[in-house]
């Protein structure tokens, strides 16, 4: 691969799927449409609106080889630093975002089917559904992943069936240079199906440059409920570029939480839920806590399609350093989607003079019997309380920690599965600790 | 008790009230836009040759400009070659007292309701008509002139008080700012220019009256308003045109300059020709608008009332400079039929301790989209910079649409900003309440609509709060179904 920037390559010479030689041929045609879009909607720039805070470009000037067929290996030993205390999970290994099945504790249930993308793509179900969301024929990064990933997991829950345990999937990254991957999941949950799963991540080389591409697609049929935990948290050099992309048909339940943690450079969360049938009830909680120089990028989009849908959102930010966050969010309700509830707040902690926030809280409507409104706030905490715990003896540091911990509750409240709910807390607790220290 | 169907026929088929031509011979300039354009305008106006030499820079940046792709609506077609730059009433005649003035035109404003007349209307009201973007005539011009207030047509500042209108000029709105803005900037034909000296607090309501007549011109005045050191002035704008077909283009321009401690009020009253039910005709409302509190504790507060145009787009802005300096945005603006409003504001926070207030009221009914879109910025020297926000927008009827962008930028850990924004419908409840009252439906819609609007029209001087609080009811009753 040449030298010169991985923007200039995939804007320009990126060759297209066919130079691809693999198992999932069944789902070349769709592969070799989303290139098509991908060249038609060319790459973002600083003018492009959804990324005018986000200067993608800085981070894809250096040369990366576009993993697409390496093998990378991971220990069992270095497994297990990624593992939360006192989670009982069923533990599933991706090596860039290649299943590892001797890592992983598959579940043996006959209900559930967790396996290879590229071994799935037989499935009808898969075909039907792959790259099909409406919000990610508008995205360039989301295209060039369909047209060029290398595999992903494909996860399949029957009908009534659930697990008795989360699944927890450690995404582990490990290159010897500067690579950009690109893995590629859906989950498919069918008729009152549950299932929950956590998602951690584990970055395995600190000299050279990884950027994740990744795209994450779940189908929600009716009655089916996911509780679905994203924890990015991996080693400096890491930049992440993510699209999350669900659909629920009617009666379906999707809680969904993002804890964005350092380090990664860069992250870029894309999320967004297409509501395609009524009284659906989507939550989306967010917290990101960023340090030093990291910029955290979090769009959602709720798309009432429907009538009779609730959607609440709840964002909240702690910025420490020189870090940078933004947060847009949209919720667009559609003319027939009448009776429609959707709220939406970010709530943002500047704890350093250097540190900034830019937020874009949006409400498009077409219904008028509908409850919508959004709420944004930006400021330090309150003096006073410092002060309040401070006369109480308790020292600057875990006073502040302490505050901070209080802000995070009302998302960190809501996790439901208690010894992630610890493991956050002591997380929040010393990434403040060693903010404050600095 | 009228059933509903029947009150929204009524309203929907309502016409325009402002919708009259007044025969006056106008003199234009040639169809179309060139050098040649802005030299004749120049020319009919005898300005100096700085003034040409700026209108030329504005119109080079014109050129290099295109037509921005952000805004929430389809752009109309805009020919500006179809357009004629220039149209002023043919009397040239320098004028003392209102007798002098054609009476046809006395009574188009005597229809539109201006005090201009002060011995009959109101009084305390100073009125600048801008008619066709040329001054007629202005009022009260000595009793200002004791105190060392200016107020006069733009064409006369830049005669007769050229090194005021030399030192603010394009300060604050530059002339390449954006491409309505340099299009002003090239063609403008007049405005208003108001000057408050040290410490002098303007003891009337200082007012502006446009109204565009000719066929196919677009209306493009500048205002510039200075308040200097301790200076205060309540300026007012009203607008109405004509009823045409063809769509008609005003991009205006104005520039506010608040010194130290100085405070700058302005209100619009917005009623231009909407177009008809099925969206045809009216005015395109392209303004650029924005205030600087260059000096300590200053202020300057801008407070609409949008009820008027095909598509109202538009952000009076504030920049927020010295320290101690406050920004305040009061809006109301309504929709119907086809009507589009993409409207707010942009405060720029770059003084210590400086504050900001919005308040944005939108009403859609019928087929309308109505947009609210905002930026708050703090800067990194704005230390202990508040901002608090709040856009409400009230749906009526289920074919309409109402936006909430705000875009909020935080660079300074000390600053608070805080936003919040609803959608919601008049409640049946709250109808069947003053239903059982004994208030009919329409009447009760009103108020309703009325006390939503209430933080907003508040703010307005007493005489344009009752003719907002009038268009209000006019422009809504009955559009509950």
């Amino acid at each position: 691969m040449s030298e010169k920037s991985f923007y200039e390559f995939i804007s320009n010479g990126v060759p297209g799927p066919e130079q691809k030689v693999n198992a999932d041929n069944a789902i070349m045609p769709a592969r070799k449409l989303a290139f098509s879009r991908f060249r038609e909607l060319g790459l973002p720039t600083l003018k492009t609106e959804e990324w005018r805070y986000t200067n993608i470009q800085r981070y894809l000037k250096d040369a990366f080889t576009l993993a697409q067929e390496e093998e990378g290996t991971v220990t069992a030993a270095q497994i297990s630093t990624a593992g939360i205390p006192h989670l009982d999970s069923y533990r599933i290994v991706l090596v860039n975002g290649r299943l590892q099945t001797d890592l992983s504790q598959i579940p043996a249930n006959g209900k559930v089917t967790i396996s290879k993308i590229s071994d799935a793509a037989g499935n009808t179900q898969l075909q039907a559904w792959f790259d099909k969301h409406p919000h990610l024929q508008s995205q360039p990064f989301a295209a060039l992943n369909a047209a060029l990933f290398a595999d992903g997991l494909f996860i399949e829950v029957s009908a009534n069936a659930s697990l008795d345990k989360p699944l927890h999937i450690i995404h582990t990254y490990t290159a010897s240079a500067n690579a950009f991957i690109q893995p590629r999941h859906l989950v498919l949950l069918h008729k009152s199906a549950t299932l929950e799963i956590i998602e951690s991540s584990l970055g395995l080389n600190d000299t050279a440059i990884t950027f994740v591409n990744t795209v994450t697609e779940v189908v929600l049929e009716e009655n089916a409920e996911l509780w679905h935990y994203n924890l990015q948290s991996t080693i400096k050099n890491s930049r992440h570029l993510s699209h999350t992309s669900t659909t629920q048909k009617a009666d379906s339940r999707y809680h969904h939480f993002n804890f964005t943690l350092p380090a990664a450079e860069m992250t870029r969360n894309n999320l967004s839920v297409a509501l395609t049938g009524s009284n659906t009830e989507t939550n989306l909680h967010g917290l990101y806590l960023a340090t030093g120089q990291q910029h955290v990028d979090n769009h959602t989009f709720v798309d009432h399609l429907v009538a009779n849908c609730n959607s609440n959102e709840l964002y909240k930010g702690v910025l420490l350093d020189n870090a940078n966050g933004v947060f847009t969010g949209k919720i667009h309700v559609h003319q027939d989607a009448q009776k429609t509830n959707a709220f939406q707040q970010n709530n943002n902690l500047l704890m350093s003079e250097k540190a900034n926030i830019n937020s874009q809280p949006q409400l498009e409507i077409y219904a008028d019997d509908v409850k919508c409104s959004h709420g944004f706030t930006v400021g330090r905490f309150s003096d006073e309380a410092l002060f309040y715990l401070r006369s109480r003896g308790i020292g600057e540091e875990a006073a502040k920690s302490l505050l901070v911990n209080a802000f995070a509750f009302d998302i960190t409240d809501q996790v439901h599965i208690p010894a992630l709910q610890d493991f956050l807390a002591e997380k929040i607790r010393q990434y403040v600790a060693g903010a404050i220290n600095n | 008790m009228r059933n509903s169907n029947e009150i929204i026929d009524d309203i929907a088929n309502r016409e325009y009230e402002f919708g009259f031509t007044t025969n006056i011979e106008t003199e234009m300039a040639p169809v179309g836009l060139n050098e040649e354009t802005i030299r004749f305008i120049s020319a009919k106006k005898e300005e100096p040759e700085w003034m040409l030499q700026w209108r030329l820079k504005g119109f080079q940046a014109f050129k290099k400009m295109q037509f921005p792709k952000w805004q929430h609506f389809e752009m109309p077609e805009l020919d500006l070659q179809k357009l004629s730059y220039y149209a002023a009433p043919k009397q040239k005649k320098k004028l003392n007292s209102l007798d002098e003035v054609d009476p046809e035109l006395l009574a188009t404003f005597e229809k539109l309701g201006i005090p201009i007349n002060e011995q009959k209307t109101l009084a305390g009201v100073a009125v600048d008509v801008v008619f066709d973007s040329v001054s007629v005539a202005t009022t009260y011009r000595e009793k200002l002139k004791e105190l060392g207030i200016i107020f006069c047509s733009f064409g006369e500042a830049v005669r007769t008080y050229p090194e005021l209108v030399q030192k603010y000029l394009g300060t604050v709105v530059p002339h390449s700012d954006n491409i309505f803005a340099a299009l002003n900037a090239a063609v403008f034909s007049d405005g208003s220019f108001v000057y408050i000296p040290k410490g002098v607090r303007c003891p009337m309501e200082l007012s502006t009256y446009f109204r565009i007549n000719a066929e196919n011109t677009g209306q493009f005045e500048r205002t510039l308003i200075i308040a200097d050191d301790n200076a205060y002035v309540s300026y007012l704008e009203g607008c109405t045109a004509p009823m045409r077909d063809e769509n008609q283009l005003h991009a205006a321009v104005v520039e506010i300059v608040a010194l130290d401690h100085a405070e700058v009020k302005y209100s619009t009253v917005q009623n231009w020709y909407p177009g008809d039910k099925d969206g045809k005709g009216g005015i395109y409302n392209f303004v650029t608008k924005r205030g600087i509190c260059k000096g300590n504790s200053s202020k300057i507060s801008w407070t609409q009332v949008e009820t008027g145009s095909a598509i109202t787009w538009k952000y009076p802005s504030v920049i927020l400079q010295g320290d101690d300096a406050e920004g305040e945005f009061y809006s109301v603006a309504v929709t119907r039929n086809k009507q589009i409003a993409d409207t707010g504001t942009k405060i720029y926070h770059l003084g210590r301790n400086t504050r900001s207030r919005i308040i944005s009221k939108g009403i859609s009914a019928g087929h309308s989209d109505n947009t609210y879109r905002g930026l708050v910025q703090v800067g990194p020297r704005a230390a202990n910079a508040r901002n608090f926000t709040q856009c409400d927008s009230l749906l009526i009827g289920d074919r309409c649409g109402a936006h909430t962008f705000p875009y909020i930028e935080s660079r300074n850990s000390t600053a608070t900003v805080e936003h919040e924004a609803t959608t919601s419908k008049i409640g049946e409840d709250q109808i069947f309440y003053l239903n059982q009252r004994g208030i009919e439906t329409e009447k009760a819609v009103a108020l309703i609509v009325n006390g939503y609007a209430q933080e907003v029209l508040n703010q307005l001087p007493m005489e344009f709060a009752v003719e907002a609080r009038k268009l209000l009811s006019i422009t809504l009753e009955g559009s509950v179904g």
